[in-house]
């Protein structure tokens, strides 16, 4: 029972330790392929931690997706501690994979030393609360449903955190900008290739929430600037 | 941190099985590079006594803070090296284990370059985790002295009996109004042949009339809370509830024998189940001239893959009965592959074929066909069909999981397989004990077993709940969650909601409404820690920082290796 020198165990006591930030800490400092391998569901050693892994390292490997990692370089797999051959067989298979997108950047929509200041926006996004808050409510709205009994289905649970990974990246990167300088928000816009109004309405958010203020006005366009020191250490 | 960090490196030969296969002097060699070890050493067992006493002596000659080694699996060996380091005079937690065995050597065996370069990052990314490593401190709670076991059949019964016989309170807990489980419905048990309403029977009063024991039957358990030393337990019988404490639980619920229902035109009078014969043998109504016994029904197929063990041996011994009853009945036992192991066994087989016993194997892609009076069955041989009469068709169904095993699995907090059989914490190491500490397993509860299986594995299991009972203080490992952010902490319960043990509450504090870890209960899963949004919970040994460390130190020197 044979496989590929090119992987490298960490070891956790469970999948359900595995925090998505840690995934785009791997990515950063230049990881070509990260497999998190747990339990079987229902055969978990911690009775339900491998559900838990399974809905991070989804996240993990959706916000990663969105800021430009291929998500082919992401794994959740499962095999008990007695199957050695189903684990020699998806890592030589997640290895020919890894192999055929190429080194980190070679296979992405952006080039290397972008792509890693997008990793860590998405870092940012995923240690930070409303991600984290809904995630953390996964299990609870997709079985038992919410306060008011309603039950959501995976997919709505999906679609809704695509929308704040949206949301929360967008908002990590205009702060991003800010910090370094005052901006307008059509300056932002043409940086980050967004549409001018959606970074409107971010800066218009963060601004209600008291971390941004206005500047300058320059012509007919007013530049924001960051205001509350708090937002400096989030931006950071 | 002021502390200096010394770290001493220790790389295991393990004869050859390492060093055959990797360069472990350029590991020794190149461990001496690493930053903050200041000591190494190449073991050609670290694991034995030299190797053991070579620790000891260099943690206190070298004032070494941390310990790695770098040899094989932390599953096996890890406490003795924790232990190793106690004696040393260094707290067990500051010790870390690099596995360049089964991840190096051993997968990596034509690859003695690439494999030894893999074995340098492991070996770095532990020597990085290690300076970050804290002293802890065992976990003590109070025991409480009394145990409860779940399941009064043969198992049940067994370890009820070894605990209170050991001088420990024993509350056991029946579903049914009687004792004695699936033991009621046989009829000999094999191989030695007793008499299996007797043995229940002389079980059961034993139990029933044993000073320590209390047996509640036609009683369900309601709820399970807490933890070792400290579980309470609500049961109702008839209505009536019923609290309690215990320090450990047992559990030995048992299996089903699976009702054929809609296979091999299984009727319960002319097509039977072993079950059914045994209670045929037992009124005395057994009257047939031809049998055929087909085994593996419904089981080792797509929706029950797993082998139920048990049957082919109560089919020999079946067939041996009939035989002795009445020779001149014909016996066919049609048979995929017979499982009869142990010595008693094989020498039944044996018996069972010079009784004239007739063994037919089958194809599972062509199954015999049961009709009135004939059974078809290909035989693979003749490589035609073979017609037996017949008048009486026994199945041989396997044992399935108990029906509460779900209910009973969510109330204790503890894992079942994918057949729905309760998990065992480790295969070959923890096999009577689960992952939880202080619940034990023995029985039909697993997996299928043998009468004879199910009273070893009920003293082991009583045997294994006793280490625990015969203590006043109950030291649990460590490497839980901990509150390392009090103040970042709202209350707010997402972590208490997921956490699989109930091992964390919201408690009110001068500060507010903060999580509490209850660490006895806690078994450092670490979704709590990988859930919080405040970053306030880690887990001990585990924390953000040390994992980020061994990403760091893996990735840091770039890709080569």
């Amino acid at each position: 029972m044979q496989y590929t020198t090119d992987v490298r165990i960490i070891r956790l006591m469970c999948t359900g330790r595995v925090d998505p930030p840690m995934l785009a800490d791997a990515f950063m400092k230049g990881a070509d392929g990260v497999m998190v391998v747990g339990c079987h569901f229902g055969d978990c050693h911690y009775i339900t931690g491998n559900y838990q892994g399974k809905i991070k390292v989804g996240l993990a490997s959706r916000t990663l997706d969105y800021v430009g990692l291929n998500p082919r370089r992401v794994s959740f797999s499962q095999c008990s501690s007695a199957e050695g051959e189903r684990f020699v067989n998806m890592v030589s298979a997640f290895d020919q994979t890894i192999r055929e997108l190429g080194p980190l950047g070679n296979a992405e929509r952006v080039a290397l030393p972008e792509l890693k200041d997008k990793l860590a926006i998405a870092k940012t996004v995923l240690s930070r609360e409303k991600i984290r808050w809904v995630v953390g409510k996964f299990t609870e709205f997709t079985t038992t449903g919410n306060k008011y009994g309603e039950r959501f289905t995976e997919h709505e649970m999906w679609r809704t955190l695509d929308t704040i990974i949206m949301d929360e990246v967008a908002t990590y990167e205009i702060l991003r900008e800010l910090e370094n300088a005052p901006a307008s928000a059509k300056e932002m816009a043409a940086k980050l290739k967004l549409p001018p109004p959606h970074v409107l309405k971010y800066v218009l958010a963060l601004q209600r929430r008291g971390f941004v203020g206005l500047a300058e006005i320059d012509g007919t366009s007013p530049r924001y600037q960051i205001v509350d020191p708090m937002a400096k250490e989030e931006a950071a | 941190m002021a502390e200096e960090i010394r770290i001493g490196v220790f790389v295991c030969d393990c004869g050859s099985n390492i060093a055959g296969y990797l360069k472990v002097s350029e590991l020794a060699e190149y461990a001496k590079t690493l930053p903050n070890v200041v000591y190494v050493k190449e073991n050609l067992y670290t694991c034995s006594e030299s190797g053991i006493n070579e620790i000891k002596a260099a943690v206190k000659e070298q004032d070494l803070n941390r310990v790695v080694v770098a040899s094989c699996t932390p599953r096996t060996h890890e406490p003795l090296f924790r232990e190793t380091c106690a004696e040393g005079g260094l707290n067990p937690y500051l010790f870390e284990m690099v596995n360049i065995r089964d991840q190096c050597s051993w997968v990596h065996m034509q690859e003695k370059e690439e494999g030894t370069a893999k074995a340098k990052d492991l070996i770095r990314m532990g020597v990085a985790k290690a300076s970050l490593l804290q002293p802890q401190e065992p976990i003590e709670s109070p025991m409480d002295p009394r145990a409860m076991v779940i399941g009064g059949g043969i198992s049940g019964m067994t370890s009820a009996l070894a605990l209170a016989n050991r001088g420990y309170q024993v509350t056991l807990v029946e579903k049914a109004a009687e004792l004695g489980g699936l033991l009621l419905q046989l009829d000999k048990i094999g191989p030695a042949n007793a008499d299996a309403a007797s043995v229940a029977e002389k079980h059961a009063q034993q139990v029933q009339g044993h000073p320590k024991i209390k047996t509640l039957t036609a009683t369900k358990i309601d709820a399970i809370n807490g933890y070792i030393g400290n579980f309470k337990v609500t049961t109702s019988t008839n209505g009536v509830q019923e609290e309690f404490g215990v320090g450990v639980i047992v559990v030995a619920t048992g299996a089903r024998v699976l009702k054929p229902v809609g296979l091999f035109n299984y009727d319960g009078e002319k097509v039977i189940t072993q079950l059914e014969l045994e209670s045929l043998f037992k009124k005395g109504a057994f009257n047939a001239k031809n049998v055929v016994m087909i085994q593996c029904v419904g089981a080792r197929n797509e929706e029950r893959k797993y082998c139920s063990r048990i049957c082919c041996m109560v089919a020999i011994k079946n067939a041996i009965a009939i035989k002795e009853r009445s020779p001149d009945t014909g016996v066919h036992i049609l048979y995929r592959d017979i499982q009869a192991y142990g010595t008693e066994n094989e020498e039944l087989y044996q018996y069972a074929k010079q009784l004239g016993v007739r063994f037919l194997k089958y194809d599972q892609a062509k199954p015999p066909k049961v009709e009135e009076g004939r059974v078809t069955v290909y035989h693979h041989l003749l490589g035609r069909d073979l017609e037996l009469p017949v008048d009486l068709v026994v199945l041989s169904t396997p044992l399935i999981a108990g029906e509460d095993n779900e209910t009973i699995s969510r109330l204790l907090r503890v894992s079942l397989d994918e057949n729905k059989f309760f998990l065992e914490g480790h295969v070959k190491l923890k096999p009577l004990d689960f992952a939880n500490d202080g619940i034990y397993l023995c029985g039909n509860a697993h997996y299928p077993a043998t009468v004879r299986e199910a009273i070893s594995q009920a003293l082991g299991a009583a045997s294994r709940a006793s280490i625990p009972l015969s203590r006043d203080v109950m030291t649990v490992e460590p490497i839980v969650s901990t509150l390392v952010d009090e103040d970042a902490c709202r209350g707010c319960g997402l972590c208490v909601a997921l956490c699989p043990y109930g091992a964390l509450e919201i408690v009110r504090t001068e500060k507010g409404r903060k999580v509490k870890v209850i660490p006895v209960a806690c078994k450092g899963c670490g979704v709590c820690a990988a859930t919080c949004y405040q970053h306030a919970l880690t887990i001990n040994s585990y924390t953000d920082e040390q994992i980020g460390q061994q990403i760091e130190a893996f990735l840091e020197t770039g890709t080569e290796g």
